[in-house]
């Protein structure tokens, strides 16, 4: 993964960014450390209107029946600088409470649309759970499909089919995982079983040297 | 002064040679034989020996023609008295309500164009519900001025089935004349009337013989009170619903292939059309629920342990970030990531 400041990639389980120092409390600092409550459409901008609002709704209740671990939120807001917008993601999903969800679906199962009308930016913010199916290059697709629509002010389309889109990937991502889980559990292994693998390794090394005759024994012979 | 003088004998001089005209070019003695001999005198068609306009003139004046004074009750203008119906037919004509469609005391139409004239009018009336009466007189001839049309169509035709009533002229199908029942009147527009009446003379006049001329103008009539059925159930006329082009394009000749040469084939084809018809439902009816069944499917994934990133609880997967600023800026430019202070302003 990337970090949200720096767009640099960086370390499996590191507690801040190895090349800007970028950490959730630094996020905490710029927008608040309290938690915050919200619904998972919330269009703060005044973007969307009721005809609207009711299809993006459908589009997000349909991945959610699809997919019945994960949710999808929609957030819309002014933040400023497009470089906000990663941070500002980030830090959303980890901080805010959603009303309308089900007490059973974690935010690690989430994936946050961010809008920002005002710096016309878009982007895109996933849970843990998801970690290891979902990278960059996916939710640049999904973006990329909504970008046309959004160009002409067009929000409600352009989210219903970024939407649509994630829903197919997301499919794909599953029998993927359905048919090869050791293929995804690979990207989100711990360290510490490299480790194991070395020792292992190792010890094989050893052993080979015990069954094997010298030099010296075979010229004896 | 010498220059003036010598200027106004010149003018003079001039004046003089104007007035005298040359004279006119004549033959030479045997010229003109000569060239007659030859077979053709040029410009012989101008050459007259007539003498000119002058003796002519001189001639003495014809005698009028006698012709027959006009009668005073022609430089009156008065017409000639037009030829009225025999009073005999009147109660034939007027009298009562045709007993069929076809009336025609005076026998203008042959027995044989009678016969099928009144034979079209009857298979009319058994396929329309507004029947045709026509009425049928001499080209020239006169309604009596003591009859008086529409009236008469009010008291024989209110009643009963609708009718159009049609005075027909022989020979003179312009002169025609179009009434019908009260109970259309209200219905069916002037102005459709005359339209109807107006193609149906249109139609009479592709013919001369006078037989011809009202079998057209019957069968245009007849096409014309379908038209005003329709209008009575609420279609629009005939004008707006007809297609403009009215000749029909002939069909292209596909040769007929004989049925015979393909009966192996065709029988081959019938052992398989049972099975055939066992299978495609069954297979539509998997497609339908492969269909459905993809729909309704739920589709999950493998959950596994990962540790928290840059403190993040939840979530520190951060995806792509787009820019919809500005149509210049398509995604494919911005498919690389990087830090804002490394994207160029």
């Amino acid at each position: 993964m990337k970090c949200p400041r720096c767009v640099q990639r960086i370390h499996r389980a590191a507690p801040g960014c190895p090349h800007c120092g970028f950490s959730i409390a630094d996020a905490d600092g710029r927008f608040g450390g309290e938690e915050l409550s919200l619904r998972l459409l919330t269009d703060s901008a005044g973007i969307l209107r009721r005809g609207e609002r009711e299809r993006v709704e459908a589009a997000m209740e349909r991945v959610s029946r699809r997919f019945p671990q994960l949710f999808v939120a929609v957030y819309t807001g002014a933040l400023g600088e497009i470089s906000n917008i990663r941070q500002f993601g980030f830090w959303l999903l980890n901080r805010s409470a959603f009303e309308d969800l089900p007490a059973d679906k974690p935010n690690e199962a989430g994936i946050l649309l961010t809008i920002d009308p005002e710096s016309k930016a878009a982007g895109i913010v996933f849970g843990y759970l998801l970690d290891a199916f979902l990278d960059e290059a996916d939710t640049f697709e999904c973006l990329s499909r909504a970008h046309a629509y959004w160009l002409e002010e067009r929000y409600a389309d352009g989210l219903v089919r970024a939407l649509g889109h994630l829903e197919g990937v997301l499919r794909k991502r599953s029998r993927q995982a359905r048919r090869d889980p050791e293929h995804f559990q690979r990207k989100v292994v711990p360290p510490a079983m490299l480790g194991d693998l070395v020792r292992r390794i190792r010890a094989g090394h050893c052993n080979v040297s015990t069954q094997q005759p010298t030099v010296k024994e075979e010229v004896g012979k | 002064m010498m220059f003036r003088r010598a200027v106004l004998l010149f003018c003079a001089g001039a004046g003089i040679a104007a007035a005298v005209e040359p004279a006119l070019p004549g033959w030479d003695d045997g010229e003109r034989d000569a060239l007659e001999s030859q077979g053709w005198v040029a410009g012989g068609i101008l050459l007259t020996d007539e003498p000119p306009p002058e003796a002519t003139a001189t001639a003495e004046p014809a005698a009028p023609i006698e012709m027959a004074q006009p009668t005073a009750a022609e430089t009156a203008g008065e017409e000639t008295p037009p030829d009225e119906i025999p009073e005999k037919f009147w109660p034939a004509y007027f009298g009562e309500r045709p007993k069929n469609f076809l009336v025609d005391p005076q026998g203008l139409l042959s027995p044989a164009d009678h016969r099928d004239r009144l034979g079209f009018l009857n298979y009319h009336a058994g396929d329309s519900m507004i029947d045709l009466y026509v009425y049928v007189f001499k080209g020239e001839q006169e309604i009596p001025g003591e009859v008086r049309e529409e009236e008469l169509v009010e008291r024989f035709f209110s009643q009963g089935r609708p009718a159009a009533v049609v005075y027909y002229y022989m020979s003179a199908p312009q002169r025609s004349v179009l009434y019908l029942s009260p109970s259309l009147t209200d219905t069916v527009s002037a102005a459709e009337q005359r339209r109807a009446l107006e193609s149906s003379v249109m139609q009479a006049f592709k013919d001369v013989d006078p037989a011809r001329q009202i079998e057209g103008f019957l069968v245009q009539m007849s096409i014309r009170i379908y038209w005003m059925e329709r209008m009575l159930g609420g279609a629009s006329s005939p004008e707006a619903a007809m297609p403009v082009m009215v000749r029909r394009p002939k069909a292209p000749d596909i040769p007929a292939v004989p049925l015979e040469k393909y009966r192996p084939f065709l029988d081959d084809l019938r052992r398989f059309v049972m099975p055939a018809a066992l299978i495609a439902p069954l297979a539509l009816a998997a497609l339908a629920a492969g269909f459905w069944q993809r729909r309704r499917a739920r589709h999950l994934f493998p959950e596994f342990d990962v540790e928290p990133r840059l403190g993040g609880a939840h979530a520190a997967g951060v995806g792509a970030v787009i820019s919809f600023a500005s149509a210049t800026l398509p995604p494919a430019s911005q498919r690389d990531q990087v830090p804002d202070y490394l994207r160029r302003a």
